[in-house]
């Protein structure tokens, strides 16, 4: 029961953009169509995941003072791997996301799952943890995604629904990750206080 | 000797870590180089579409830094086509400068043609620095082949 408490946290109680609100560079970033948006929560999921469970699995022989930079070499080796991957596997989505993808060491999430949760949890809560976030992660990043890609270039995943002049350019510029971000923060505490 | 004990615990995590890149480097450059390579093939005889010819790499200040661009120019100096590589432009406003309507107007242009917004060539609305920028490069790849 607990395991599937640390699991279904991150997707909508805790969500790490809409309800802890961390993380959000990227999110703003990339989120200006659903392909990559889709592709930075692949990278991150694998990253969160690998990273927690890693993390869980040193956690009694890493001395305490030292726990921030272990945490910090364990994720930007991970990033680094993903990074290469994409690289050469996706060089496509790699370019799209350029500068994003190095950036996910500094992403709050995943040091502050390392920190709050899998250093102080077993490794098969912590690699829950880190599905179940990932998940909120990029549930949250593709909904934006979507968003501004059909009403700022009028297509969805890059295909074409409606004439792109009718579209609302804003979307796809930063203020529309903003306005975005906004209303489904919004809707999801509606949602919240109607099940209340 | 507390202090060194945590130095050499760090040390051993930084020692996994880039025995572990190394791997995945090994694993992943070969491919990585060849697709580099095979795109810049691909984006050569796009540009030529087949002809004899010359693809020249220039690179236009745009609005958002250079613009990397590869021009298809054929033996008789005419534009055969244009293809952009890398740029940093405004998504949804300079980031047209890929789109096949604005590059096509490139085609069979010579070095006695204005190249400019307005007089041969149709910019995009919202970006004339860019388009100009693109222009430019054009202009420049005729001169320099």
């Amino acid at each position: 029961m607990s395991l599937w408490r640390d699991f279904n946290a991150g997707i909508v109680r805790e969500n790490p953009v809409l309800r802890l609100m961390i993380g959000l560079c990227p999110v703003l970033a990339v989120s200006n169509n659903a392909l990559n948006a889709l592709g930075m929560s692949v990278a991150v999921a694998f990253v969160l995941t690998c990273s927690n469970l890693v993390v869980a699995a040193i956690r009694k022989i890493v001395p305490d003072e030292i726990r921030i930079p272990i945490f910090i070499i364990v994720i930007s080796t991970f990033v680094t791997i993903s990074d290469y991957v994409m690289h050469a596997y996706f060089p496509e989505i790699h370019k799209a996301l350029g500068v994003f993808v190095p950036l996910i060491v500094v992403n709050c999430i995943i040091l502050g799952r390392a920190e709050a949760f899998a250093y102080r949890n077993p490794v098969l809560n912590a690699v829950l943890d880190g599905l179940g976030m990932s998940l909120g992660f990029g549930l949250a990043l593709v909904s934006i995604g979507v968003v501004r890609e059909v009403l700022g270039a009028g297509s969805i995943f890059g295909l074409q629904l409606f004439n792109p002049a009718v579209a609302a350019t804003v979307m796809v510029l930063p203020p529309g990750a903003f306005i975005t971000i906004g209303f489904l923060m919004a809707g999801l505490n509606k949602l919240e206080n109607k099940v209340r | 000797m507390r202090n060194l004990k945590l130095g050499i615990i760090l040390m051993a995590f930084c020692v996994i870590s880039a025995g572990l890149l190394a791997f995945v480097y090994l694993l992943t450059s070969p491919r990585i180089e060849r697709e580099a390579q095979l795109s810049l093939e691909r984006s050569k005889s796009e540009v030529l579409g087949g002809q004899k010819g010359w693809a020249v790499l220039v690179k236009p200040r745009g609005y958002g830094g250079p613009i990397e661009m590869l021009v298809g120019i054929d033996t008789q100096g005419r534009v055969t086509g244009v293809k952009i590589l890398n740029h940093r432009e405004t998504v949804g406003l300079g980031a047209k400068i890929v789109d096949p309507k604005f590059l096509n107007q490139f085609k069979g242009k010579t070095n006695a043609d204005a190249l400019e917004p307005k007089k041969d060539i149709e910019a995009i609305t919202g970006a004339t620095i860019s388009s100009r920028a693109v222009c430019a490069g054009v202009k420049e790849a005729l001169k320099k082949k």
